[in-house]
């Protein structure tokens, strides 16, 4: 027995007694180990993933709200909510059966205008809802357990969408719920999924908890990723918020917390060496760093000018700078697609290999027509991803000659002014540094950042009818081999235009205690199959 | 007196829509938008605008000011952007940690503080007054960042005396409530013993070199009456007008220290609000503070009064 728990029993003893619950260390002993107290990455601050897609809300509301499809770890799309779906053979008219067994958190059955509300809902933030919206004929409840999609024309990647762990996913709410405008906030957190959320407890910036949903039927088959049986092994689940990485470390170390989603990579040397903790690999589809310049304006309205910094760029000085020295963090990435993905390629590579250039880069940048303008780099200081991106950069550019306009700002900042389409000099910019989770990279679908459809795309406006037309052949390929040779091509293309600057594919960690089980690597942390012991 | 207290009351009036007009213009001219934070990264710019017209983003200044201050005079501090919820909700849901940080804290450094300077002044010049002189350089340049990691590393991690990080209401028992806070209250009391136990001894010094005091000596009174009965009470106001000063401060430190001890306060609320510009709790905490700082500033001159006889308003 340590002096703090000699402490806490006599200064436990003396405000219990004060607050008449005598019994209270007992109970507090068996709730924790009922309870999996969890570092997430980010703040909880809103709970309606499809108002808000950021990735935190996307992961809390895994827990809460079951899909009718879920994507496993060989990224295809498995049967979740739905127990069976007939298509005809034009590919047309998709009729979806809902397996028996589920229930809301009221305890009110799913039904199938539930579903049909909430895809409605969703397809209007989502990028492949949208597209399915385009071409729908009708959406519509045939009875309580069968709804039916009519298409105009036949969309190969229904069940990809409907299964998809990016944000915002196909999450199944109330009807009453889900008739909520899809640009204003629910407030009524109804779930479908393994757990429940409570929200007299939510203290946003603070605490989310989720309680185990007792009325949940999970499937049968083991749990991979979003699909299978979410089996939850503890009574609840706490999310407790720490900006402080150093706070987290030392959390974990003492046990007052068991898992922490990302902890940063400097601290992972300390974590490594407690034999109480283990580390591994949190998320294997990772990040993709990024710096994106303004297509718009001069000088990288040309072609030769991004292709010059493309030339002399060298990934390494910014994984290292981005992840340190841990080698098995980080690799270099001649393309823009997610290592070790099946459609990973990289076909038009070339330029982003090799020795770095200068000298031809700089002859290319000259035929460009630069001549010493002040070039815009937004950096945001408070995310530290981006800030080391941003140092590598301007160190790029001033060895290219380039005269760098250093914008160091915060986050928040840099998010409103990327949307900026006025020229630099009146409030735009013409960089700016970022990073995209590896799974949403994995294929065309959720890639927002690899689009080059003008005003259309993602900030800096690519336009490349090239890289559309290539897009556009991924959504209509039947199979797997025309997937592959259709993003091949859409490598190569987006690489001659440089739709963006890919700096490099990087990786981070997760840590838990090892009295904790069942952790499994993901794009998301999943709860499911996670067990706590004393 | 009562006139007084009523008069500086209702003054706290117009400073409150000066500092509320003054923020609102300040948040509406800074650069960032919510609607973007909200939308996310794969968010379209219509989206985005669209989430904006829902919020009442895209109104001209003035209206928004106007539903604001209309929203206020009836006591209604707005909804959070991002949480859906009232911000004076959010703002009770964290007001008890700072409080109990800030009373801990305030404790702590008066009890340690003031007894550090009077015996500095009282052995002046000599070794003790050396070395109590030295902690207050010390403690007065380490950031409070720096100080608890320290603490925390020594107290939580290598001798498990106490938690790292976490807040536990007092509802829950005295002794789970103060674990959480002792660390924090020495890492932010720090620089606030430093600074008081100068200006305590400062005080002494002057006080001491009094006519009374040597009356006092002459007539055979122990020290510690001396020190801590004559001598301290006449060195009152400027230690009163300084811990004054201090527990303004403390707000500003608490963001700091919230952050280090993961402790769910209005510092930590504070700094959130401002990087995801969810304006209506950004003015909601500040009007908060501005009327926390007008309060204690009164209960200072009201203090006055008690300690020194000859002040009357």
């Amino acid at each position: 027995m340590d002096r703090r728990t000699v402490l806490k029993g006599l200064g436990g003893a003396g405000g219990l007694a004060l607050t008449g619950r005598l019994f209270a260390p007992a109970i507090a002993q068996n709730a924790a180990a009922r309870t999996l107290r969890f570092v997430p990455q980010a703040n909880l601050a809103n709970f309606d993933p499809i108002w808000g897609t950021q990735y935190v809300v996307r992961n809390a509301a895994a827990l809460v709200w079951d899909t009718p499809y879920g994507i496993d770890a060989s990224l295809q799309p498995q049967r979740q909510m739905v127990e069976s779906e007939e298509v005809t053979d034009d590919g047309l008219t998709w009729t979806f059966r809902l397996r028996p067994g589920l229930k809301f958190h009221d305890g009110e059955p799913v039904l199938s205008k539930d579903v049909v509300a909430s895809l409605v809902r969703w397809s209007v933030r989502d990028p492949m809802g949208l597209m399915i919206k385009a071409i729908q004929q009708e959406l519509t409840a045939v009875d309580d357990k069968t709804f039916k999609w009519v298409l105009k024309q036949p969309y190969p990647k229904l069940l990809y969408a409907l299964a998809k762990n990016n944000s915002p996913c196909a999450f199944v709410m109330p009807e009453r719920i889900a008739q909520t405008d899809p640009f204003k906030q629910i407030a009524d957190y109804v779930g479908s999924g393994p757990m429940k959320f409570v929200k007299g407890e939510w203290v946003p910036g603070a605490k989310a908890v989720f309680e185990k949903f007792a009325g949940y039927v999970p499937r049968q088959e083991k749990p991979s990723w979003l699909s299978g049986g979410k089996q939850i092994m503890v009574d609840r689940v706490e999310w407790v918020v720490m900006p402080d990485p150093a706070t987290a470390a030392a959390a974990l170390q003492n046990g007052e917390i068991d898992w922490w989603e990302n902890p940063i990579a400097d601290l992972v040397p300390v974590l490594k060496k407690n034999r109480n903790i283990s580390v591994d690999i949190g998320d294997p589809l990772g990040n993709i760093g990024s710096f994106r310049m303004n297509h718009l304006y001069p000088p990288f309205n040309d072609v030769k000018a991004r292709r010059a910094v493309l030339m002399a760029l060298s990934q390494e000085d910014y994984m290292r700078a981005v992840v340190g020295d841990d080698t098995s963090l980080w690799k270099p990435l001649p393309g823009y697609f997610t290592p070790d993905t099946p459609l990973y390629t990289e076909e038009g590579g070339q330029i982003l290999k090799g020795k770095r250039d200068f000298d031809a880069a700089r002859k290319l940048l000259a035929e460009s027509g630069y001549s010493g303008q002040p070039v815009t780099c937004l950096v945001a200081q408070d995310q530290p991803v981006t800030k080391a991106q941003g140092d590598v950069t301007a160190d790029l550019l001033k060895r290219l000659g380039m005269n760098v306009d250093f914008v160091a700002i915060d986050w928040g900042t840099v998010g409103s002014r990327r949307a900026q389409k006025t020229p630099p000099g009146q409030g735009g910019w013409q960089m700016f540094h970022t990073w995209h989770a590896g799974a949403d990279c994995i294929n065309p679908a959720p890639y927002t950042a690899i689009r080059a459809n003008g005003d259309k795309a993602w900030f800096g406006w690519p336009n490349s009818p090239d890289v559309e037309k290539e897009v556009t052949a991924w959504f209509e390929a039947k199979n797997l081999d025309e997937e592959k040779a259709a993003v091949g091509r859409l490598n190569k293309a987006a690489l001659e235009n440089v739709v963006y600057a890919p700096t490099g594919f990087f990786l981070s960690y997760t840590a838990w205690r090892k009295n904790i089980a069942g952790v499994t690597k993901g794009p998301l942390p999943f709860f499911w199959g996670v067990s706590k012991t004393v | 007196m009562l006139s007084y207290i009523l008069r500086r009351v209702l003054a706290t009036l117009p400073v409150m829509a000066i500092v509320a007009l003054f923020v609102f213009s300040l948040l509406y001219i800074a650069p960032g938008d919510p609607a973007v934070v909200i939308a996310g990264d794969q968010a379209s710019p219509g989206d985005v605008e669209r989430i904006r017209q829902s919020l009442g983003l895209d109104q001209p200044f003035l209206v928004q000011f106007g539903t604001w201050l209309g929203h206020i005079l009836r006591g209604d501090l707005g909804t959070s952007i991002f949480t859906g919820l009232p911000v004076a909700a959010m703002i009770a849901q964290r007001i008890e940690p700072t409080l109990s940080l800030m009373a801990i804290t305030l404790v702590l450094t008066i009890l340690v503080a003031v007894p550090l300077g009077v015996v500095a002044a009282w052995k002046a010049g000599s070794l003790l007054d050396r070395a109590i002189m030295a902690f207050a350089v010390f403690g007065f340049s380490l950031p409070v960042f720096v100080v608890g990691y320290v603490l925390a590393y020594v107290f939580a991690l290598e001798l498990e005396w106490l938690p790292v990080q976490g807040y536990t209401p007092l509802a829950r028992g005295v002794w789970p409530w103060l674990e959480n806070l002792i660390l924090p209250s020495i890492a932010l009391g720090c620089v606030y013993i430093a600074l008081i136990a100068r200006i305590t001894r400062a005080a002494m010094l002057e006080v001491l070199t009094q006519d009374y005091i040597r009356t006092a000596r002459a007539k055979g009174l122990g020290q510690g009456d001396i020190l801590f009965v004559h001598a301290l009470k006449n060195a009152a106001v400027p230690i009163v007008t300084v811990i004054g000063i201090g527990i303004a401060l403390l707000i500003g430190g608490a963001v700091v220290t919230e952050s280090v001890f993961a402790i769910p306060g209005l510092g930590r609320l504070t700094v959130d609000a401002i990087l995801r510009r969810d304006y209506p709790v950004i003015q909601g905490i500040v009007l908060l503070f501005s009327f926390v700082y007008v309060l204690v500033n009164l209960t200072i001159d009201v203090a006055y009064t008690l300690i020194d006889p000859r002040i009357r308003y």
